[in-house]
């Protein structure tokens, strides 16, 4: 009953939105995305994102969106962002509120393919959507989705600024990481009861890989559950762990000789970095942040 | 004289194997279960390294593998396993039922409930702690079930009704508490139930009361034994039922209990293991249950060496592979044995 309300509702707006449309947007662009083919108005300003990357990506080409799935974490957009944004919140990504999205009368919404496949159907009825890979994708997915977000938005020329200058970044980085070239590195996320790898097809894992670092976990997975006889096996030269708070699985292996006599344990290559940034944002500006952030945690 | 013995003997009048050959051939697979456990990790070890670092103390690299990591994976997992078919079989007796078990009597799921909230909402639990979380979550599943289930007569098909509505309504609250929280990866990867990283510290805490249950159970084995003859036949054999009934429930509070507070909710142990023991042994529990803890070993051992290759040489929790095996066994039972006669 509540539900079948709900729809009535997200129907009549979305009616709404359509009449106005008409009137003010002539033209559109064929968006092709991982659900099909989204006819998007050139000019469209009012934006919603459901993932974080593509805050990063619409910041790239200088646009700030009006309602984010923050997670209803306001400090970890301004994180990402690198200063207080005026949005609004949309709730979970897992479970964004459509409701919310629907009232803000958006003219584009960008969702994730893996965790909003299943709602395509209802955000379509709201605006214009188009589905890309964020959760779980690759660093040159990622890059492919920003172009995609660049062709939405009608920043071509924007973005492909950005990506010269992000290359130029990149080789600059690696430049910086020379001595590091060739290192085997393990990004892992660390847990109460887990340790997880993050291996050369995650998407930290290939933008190391193009930073000169040889990934020491090695999956078609992106990322695959580690124990501490595994990690003394992989033995990687750099260790960077992006932790849980509270109680965690090392703490207990910490007394443990196979943990001592890690290379990285005992060169002090063992870096506790930002779980957000690593392991949350992901996209162009972000990347380029990890790379500092790690020449920043190797030169200390 | 009315013997008890003769009673069993003839309500297992169907074929049985002669017990001591099922106990040598469960204890040879147990023995190479042992075996293959300890020696498949990231590195297969041969049975020379194995020896050697238990037996032999030195400082290399294969001795601390062995005696810090693996040797208390290995012995845990033996002791879930038969803690777990022992729950089961002591389950199926109290309620002379097929169908209970630990799982479908609601006390998995209420011991998970139970440890996934306090998890999440005491930040710094002792290990001690969510046994005892686990305990009290395993006997509020199993009561509320057993109420909702026993009225005038258990039959089949309430127990298995209302044992499904309660293992779903405690899952979907464990859900909820696991969606609403931040440190709920955590949870989610514990309630698959896993062996992964287990040590010494995990075989302390679960092995008392691993170990003492079961050795109530196996003192106790002929008076279930008695108990699964029905109510009224066992107190004509002079059996105190309700006690008899009583001190099965807490066993398997404390075996259950302890090992999902542990590993996690294994499924399916507790109802396949104790299936297939009857229909090797009768039965008899005095057979069934000590069959039973050697299966529910021996299974959980090879579930266990088989998670491993899901994505070698990185570990995938063996909630998996029991799952797989015990649905296709499930299902197999429905169909073969009609279960559902009432």
């Amino acid at each position: 009953m509540v539900v079948s309300l709900l729809f009535l509702l997200v129907g009549c707006n979305s009616k709404e939105a359509s009449n106005k449309d008409a009137k003010d947007v002539t033209e559109s662009n064929s968006i092709k995305h991982e659900m099909g083919t989204t006819e998007v108005p050139t000019n469209a300003k009012k934006i919603v994102v459901l993932e974080l990357s593509f805050v990063d990506a619409l910041q790239g080409v200088g646009i700030t969106p009006i309602g984010i799935a923050d997670d209803n974490k306001m400090d970890m957009i301004e994180k990402l962002v690198g200063e207080k944004i005026n949005y609004t919140s949309v709730g979970t990504r897992e479970q964004p509120n459509l409701e919310v999205i629907s009232s803000l009368q958006p003219d584009l919404i960008i969702a994730d393919v893996q965790r909003h496949k299943n709602i395509y159907e209802d955000l379509q009825k709201i605006a214009p959507t188009i589905e890309l890979k964020s959760r779980e994708s690759t660093y040159t997915e990622n890059i492919d989705s920003f172009k995609t977000i660049a062709k939405a938005v009608n920043k071509e020329a924007e973005a492909e600024k950005r990506l010269k200058e992000h290359d130029k970044k990149l080789d600059a980085l690696k430049a910086e990481l020379a001595d590091e070239k060739g290192k085997s590195i393990l990004t892992a996320v660390v847990r109460d009861t887990s340790f997880q790898g993050h291996t050369a097809s995650s998407y930290d894992g290939e933008l190391l890989e193009n930073l000169g670092f040889e990934i020491a976990a090695k999956s078609n997975e992106a990322y695959v559950e580690i124990n501490l006889e595994q990690l003394s096996t992989i033995d990687p030269d750099i260790l960077v762990l992006a932790q849980n708070e509270g109680k965690l699985v090392i703490d207990d292996w910490k007394s443990n000789p196979l943990w001592k006599n890690l290379k990285a344990v005992k060169e002090n290559k063992i870096f506790v970095v930002d779980r957000d940034l690593w392991t949350r944002y992901r996209g162009v500006i972000s990347s380029e942040a990890i790379g500092d952030d790690l020449v920043k945690q190797l030169k200390d | 004289m009315f013997s008890v013995k003769g009673v069993i003997q003839t309500m297992g009048s169907k074929r049985t194997l002669n017990i001591w050959v099922v106990a040598i051939i469960s204890l040879s697979l147990l023995l190479i279960g042992l075996f293959l456990h300890l020696s498949v990790g990231s590195t297969i070890m041969n049975i020379h390294t194995i020896f050697n670092a238990i037996f032999q103390i030195d400082q290399s690299r294969e001795t601390t593998i062995i005696q810090t990591l693996r040797l208390p994976r290995t012995i845990l997992t033996v002791m879930v396993g038969a803690a777990l078919a022992v729950a089961g079989a002591l389950m199926q007796a109290i309620t002379r039922n097929a169908l209970a078990s630990p799982e479908i009597f609601g006390v998995n799921a209420g011991a998970s409930l139970a440890v996934a909230s306090a998890t999440l909402l005491f930040a710094t639990l002792s290990p001690s702690m969510t046994v005892y979380a686990a305990f009290i979550g395993a006997l509020l599943g199993g009561l509320t079930v057993y109420v909702f289930a026993s009225g005038r007569k258990m039959t089949h098909v309430k127990l298995a009704l209302a044992g499904t509505a309660i293992h779903l309504f405690f899952s979907s609250i464990t859900q909820a508490i696991v969606i609403l929280n931040e440190r709920a990866t955590d949870v989610l990867y514990w309630l698959v139930g896993s062996l992964n990283g287990k040590d010494w510290t995990h075989v302390q805490v679960a092995s008392p009361w691993i170990i003492i249950g079961l050795a109530i159970a196996f003192l106790l084995s002929r008076s279930f034994s008695i108990l699964s003859l029905g109510e009224s036949m066992a107190s004509s054999l002079g059996e105190r039922v309700q006690l008899i009934r009583l001190i099965g429930g807490l066993l398997v509070i404390m075996l259950a209990g302890s090992s999902v507070a542990v590993v996690g909710p294994i499924s399916f142990i507790g109802l396949i293991v104790p299936h297939i023991t009857r229909k090797l042994v009768g039965p008899d529990y005095s057979r069934v249950i000590p069959i039973s803890a050697l299966l529910g070993a021996t299974l959980l051992l090879y579930a266990d060496i088989l998670s491993h290759f899901i994505v070698y040489p990185y570990e995938s929790p063996v909630g998996i592979v029991t799952a797989l095996i015990g649905a296709s066994f499930f299902l197999y039972l429905v169909r073969k044995e009609r279960l559902i006669k009432q």
